[in-house]
């Protein structure tokens, strides 16, 4: 190995800034069998330390020949090389530089430069969630981190917490601190080669008796039951601020081998999954209290999707779909098509049990992703994908008699990347672009519409896949980057359609964020985003084979918009979710494989609602002509008079009711 | 000897006639995402494979630029969109697998392996949106990481070498530039605008879309798009020499090996033009099967163009093939949506 200093580096490249002699032979193809030497061929550095190689580059016989030389690093964001061999540190890691002779004749030989960026030296240990102040007889939980001198954490070392007096304050394994006895106790926490000292007093919990009381004896599956503990001084007095721990003890109705079924915080806040009898514990110190309740099965009435009617399009993909009131009062739907001939397909869906094809306008493309129409009924906006000039853009279409769309323009300046989703909203269309951003399209007249705003992530490698208007917020997914909130005209953040200002965001781990729908649940004053992912980790299939798709609805409190909470999934097992829609407090998603499922998301919202027997009804789109035969896949629903309509990639469009099921199957 | 093999292997001499041997192309279906391998036997133009590509299997992807490495043991192909940038992936040409990948820039294109450098050369066309200055990613294809980016002008399109590997031209479309590239310090060396009149607000009319350097390093052609022009240039003195009036659309170009004929692809007119490069002369002007053609190689023999054809909404692609002994299509095959890229794979007698 080979360590550089600053100082060592300066002298080397000073040297090599000297001319070097010119050599009179050359090599002229890789057959030559020549060699490069470089040295040295290990390298140690601190990050901002650099360095520089020599290199000769040898023909068969040893001897030192003129060439051409390429610097190449493998990792250039962590290792960089100048095209003169010079080398800088700049990221922890073990990384490749390789050096080749560049002939005439074609590749030439090539040597590689191992290079080792240490870690910096730690410099500090940081604890979060140490205390000061420790009440006997309750626990916190702590953690600890090596930091280097950039305060940034060194994940390759541990640290490991203990207690100066075991009497006084216990440490677990897990970093979980129980305070026995009063007195003053060091947490002592050793890493990377440092020790930190953290002194907490523990102090005699006044705590003498604890009350536990729900907020309702007798609940159902999927309520959330909050648990208040009252804490009593010797002397009766109430108490405050001291941590009360909660546990649960389940005894569900169905014993036959019945896994985990219910959940509670540390907030009180209490769900169950199954029907059954529930003991919430809660200690504080030696005080404790428990409180058994009742759930109940949350759906009494079962209730069934009916089909009402079937609009096959069988011949090629089905994408998103739009149902509106026309002009003349009849009920009218839009399809859009996927990987086909640029169509868009018109319903006559007044009678849904008689969807009529009643039109096909055709654009310049190859998938119509996303179809959207004015709150008027007059205007249509369909999406552009495999243009053949590779435009793209959007089309706009007059739809006041929809058997007859009369195309009006198209718009496509900037968004020739493709337009996957839109939106219009008050005389504006909102058109992803590039997969980057959204451009807000003033068509008021339509005829001629102008861009007069876009709204972008501008942190690196952010990409959109949807954005859904209401009440003048903008909600768009952005896949890693989630959910954004962008005041377009509400008011809340003094924004526009040409002055899009972001409210809040939200982003989670999985990267799948691809669709949005906001939710203000009017019993419980809460405000929620409903987020639904879009991933196929085992692939999809266009023809002869069903898709296995996956992912989630998430439910995201965004009641308190400084600090977004994810509090609640809706998650059907070996599915996957597409698009959805709230009408009031009933979610409709198209789970792709798993086809329209109806959910019930009344009251607050906790843990997994499908696990909490929350889900209505379901039914499964399948047909034995379809694209796909007998495979759903589910692709956006929408409510609408009393009805649900929703495409099917594989089968067209299809209309559905709830209604109460009476057991009968055929 | 061959014609013993093919009986041998129960494969009929009309299947494969002994003549010519079997030629093999990838082509790239930009609105189907999946490749194609074509195999022509001098009759009959039949595809082999398909390969479906891209990991966003409900969104149009966009397989773009397709080249076979120096080796012939792997291809690369470039895919516009991804979340948001594209990706160059690499296969392995034995079985066609997928065996590496790297990120690039916004819509990455066209590419190129350096016989000399050893390294990829991909531009990033950045179709999408502003027309802003964009790059050109340098890729190591051997650890599938992008060691360099350069940038060059807005739209880079057209990623060619020079022969001997040390000189990288891309034209950007929407600047209406020629660039040259140091294949090994990666520094634009030279730089010239191709149209005559300067380009407005970064919308050139002259639109570049090709850059085909000639196989004797002393000229470079670029196909101007929106002028219907075919333009040589003096490598040397870096001065445009010859301006040839084409077909609509000039999109894509490709020279024989022996550097006497070139081949365009007339996009816009639907067409393949067929070049005498001595006389400066088109020697034929045929249509494509589908309406809007793309790209274009000549096997390495000098004997066969292989265009791509996108067709328009539901027409599927078509992968031509153009004798230049006769300047006759002498076979077709039907590919998927939007066929583009083109690679020459192998020629096996």
């Amino acid at each position: 190995m080979f360590s550089y200093s600053r100082t060592v580096s300066a002298i080397l490249l000073l040297a090599m800034a000297a001319p070097s002699t010119a050599l009179a032979q050359q090599l002229s193809k890789p057959s030559d069998n020549g060699k490069v030497n470089v040295s040295p061929d290990h390298l140690t550095l601190q990050v901002g330390e650099k360095a520089q190689l020599e290199t000769q580059i040898l023909n068969k016989d040893g001897v030192e020949v003129e060439g051409r030389l390429l610097y190449i690093s493998r990792a250039r964001r962590s290792v960089r090389v100048s095209r003169e061999g010079e080398v800088s540190a700049l990221k922890p890691g073990n990384f490749e530089i390789v050096v080749r002779a560049v002939l005439p004749g074609g590749r030439g030989p090539e040597a590689k430069v191992i290079v080792t960026i240490p870690h910096p030296k730690p410099v500090g240990i940081q604890l979060t969630g140490a205390p000061k102040r420790l009440y006997t007889g309750t626990s916190v939980r702590v953690t600890g981190a090596v930091v280097d001198k950039n305060n940034a954490p060194r994940k390759d070392l541990r640290v490991a917490l203990s207690s100066s007096n075991k009497e006084t304050m216990a440490v677990n394994a897990h970093g979980y601190l129980t305070a026995g006895q009063p007195g003053t106790v060091t947490l002592q926490a050793k890493g990377g080669g440092l020790e930190h000292n953290h002194t907490i007093e523990v102090i005699d919990n006044p705590v003498r008796s604890l009350k536990l009381a729900p907020s309702q004896e007798i609940a159902r599956t999927g309520d959330v039951v909050h648990f208040k503990a009252q804490l009593r001084s010797a002397d009766g007095g109430d108490i405050k601020g001291v941590p009360v721990h909660y546990t649960m003890h389940a005894a569900p109705d169905d014993t036959l081998g019945n896994g985990a079924t219910g959940q509670i915080e540390q907030d009180g806040r209490f769900v169950a999954e199954t029907p059954g009898l529930y003991t919430i514990v809660a200690t504080c110190g030696t005080a404790s209290d428990r409180f058994t309740i009742r759930c109940n099965q949350r759906l009494t009435t079962k209730r069934k999707l009916k089909k009402i009617g079937h609009g096959p399009v069988l011949d090629v993909h089905t994408s998103d779909l739009w149902v509106w009131e026309g002009q003349d009062g009849r009920d009218y739907c839009v399809t859009g098509t996927w990987g086909a001939n640029g169509d868009a397909i018109f319903w006559d869906v007044t009678d849904p049990s008689r969807m009529e094809r009643i039109a096909t306008v055709t654009c310049d493309a190859r998938t119509v992703n996303d179809v959207k129409v004015s709150e008027d009924g007059r205007l249509c906006i369909i999406s552009r994908e495999g243009a053949s000039n590779r435009k793209n853009g959007i089309v706009v279409y007059d739809v006041a008699n929809p058997r007859k769309p009369k195309r009006l323009t198209q718009y496509d300046d900037e968004l020739t990347g493709g337009v996957h989703n839109l939106f219009i909203d008050k005389g504006y269309a909102y058109a992803l672009s590039a997969g980057r951003r959204y451009d807000v399209l003033d068509i008021r007249n339509p005829l001629a519409p102008t861009r007069v705003g876009s709204y972008q992530i501008f942190d690196p490698g952010a990409s959109i896949h949807d954005v859904w208007i209401e009440d003048g917020i903008a909600y768009s997914s952005n896949w890693r980057y989630g959910v954004h909130m962008v005041d377009i005209g509400n008011g809340i953040r003094g924004g526009s359609p040409s002055n899009p200002v972001k409210i809040s965001s939200y982003a989670y781990p999985s990267g799948w964020n691809h669709a949005a729908f906001p939710w203000r649940n009017k019993e419980t004053g809460k405000f929620y985003v409903v987020a639904g992912d879009e991933a196929f980790p085992h692939g999809l299939h266009t023809k002869n084979h069903p898709t296995y798709p996956r992912g989630w609805i998430h439910f995201i409190d965004f009641t308190d918009l400084k600090n977004p909470q994810e509090v609640a999934r809706y998650q059907v097992p070996e599915a996957g979710t597409h698009n959805l829609w709230i009408e009031g407090n009933l979610l409709y998603v198209a789970y792709y494989n798993g086809g329209l499922r109806v959910v019930d998301i009344s009251g607050e919202l906790m843990g997994d609602l499908y696990r909490q027997g929350r889900e209505i009804a379901w039914y499964i789109p399948t047909h034995p002509k379809g694209v796909v035969p007998n495979a759903a896949m589910a692709w956006g629903p929408q409510p609408h008079k009393g009805k649900i309509f929703f495409s099917d990639w594989n089968s067209g469009l299809w209309c559905v009711e709830l209604v109460e099921d009476k057991g009968r199957r055929r | 000897m061959l014609a013993t093999l093919v009986v041998a292997s129960g494969l009929s001499a009309q299947t494969f006639p002994a003549n010519v041997g079997t030629y093999r192309v990838y082509v790239a279906c930009e609105s189907a995402d999946e490749v194609a391998l074509v195999a022509f036997d001098g009759k009959e133009a039949k595809v082999e494979r398909v390969i479906e590509v891209g990991y966003q299997p409900t969104e149009i992807e966009g397989p773009h630029g397709l080249t076979v490495g120096p080796e012939g043991k792997y291809w690369y192909l470039s895919i516009a969109h991804g979340k948001p940038f594209g990706i160059l992936y690499k296969y392995r040409t034995s079985d066609d697998k997928l065996v590496g990948e790297c990120e690039l820039g916004m819509f990455p294109a066209t590419m190129q392996i350096s016989p000399a450098t050893g390294l990829l050369y991909c531009v990033n066309f950045n179709l999408h949106g502003r027309m802003l200055p964009s790059t050109v990613s340098i890729v190591d294809p051997d650890a599938m990481v992008e060691v360099a980016r350069t940038v060059t002008g807005a739209m880079p399109h057209g990623s060619r070498l020079s022969k001997d590997g040390l000189h990288h031209y891309s034209c950007a479309m929407m600047s209406g530039e020629l660039y040259e590239i140091d294949a090994v310090t990666f520094k634009v060396t030279r730089n010239m605008q191709l149209d005559v009149n300067l380009p407005k607000g970064h919308q050139s009319e002259a639109k570049p879309t090709w850059i085909s350097p000639h196989p004797d390093g002393k000229r470079i052609f670029a196909a101007l798009n929106g002028k219907a022009t075919i333009v040589e240039v003096d490598a040397k003195n870096w001065s445009v020499t010859r301006r040839l009036q084409t077909g609509k659309g000039p999109y894509n170009l490709d020279i024989s090996p022996d550097g006497s004929t070139l081949v365009a692809t007339y996009k816009t007119e639907g067409a393949i033009g067929i070049w005498d490069l001595a006389k400066g002369k088109e020697r034929a002007r045929i249509k494509s099967t589908r309406r809007v053609t793309h790209g274009v190689v000549i096997s390495p023999d000098g004997r066969y163009a292989f265009v791509s054809s996108e067709g328009k909404n539901a027409d599927p692609g078509a992968l031509d093939v153009v004798d230049l002994r006769t300047n006759k299509l002498v076979a077709s095959a039907a590919v998927g949506l939007q066929a583009g890229g083109v690679a020459f794979f192998e020629h096996k007698k």
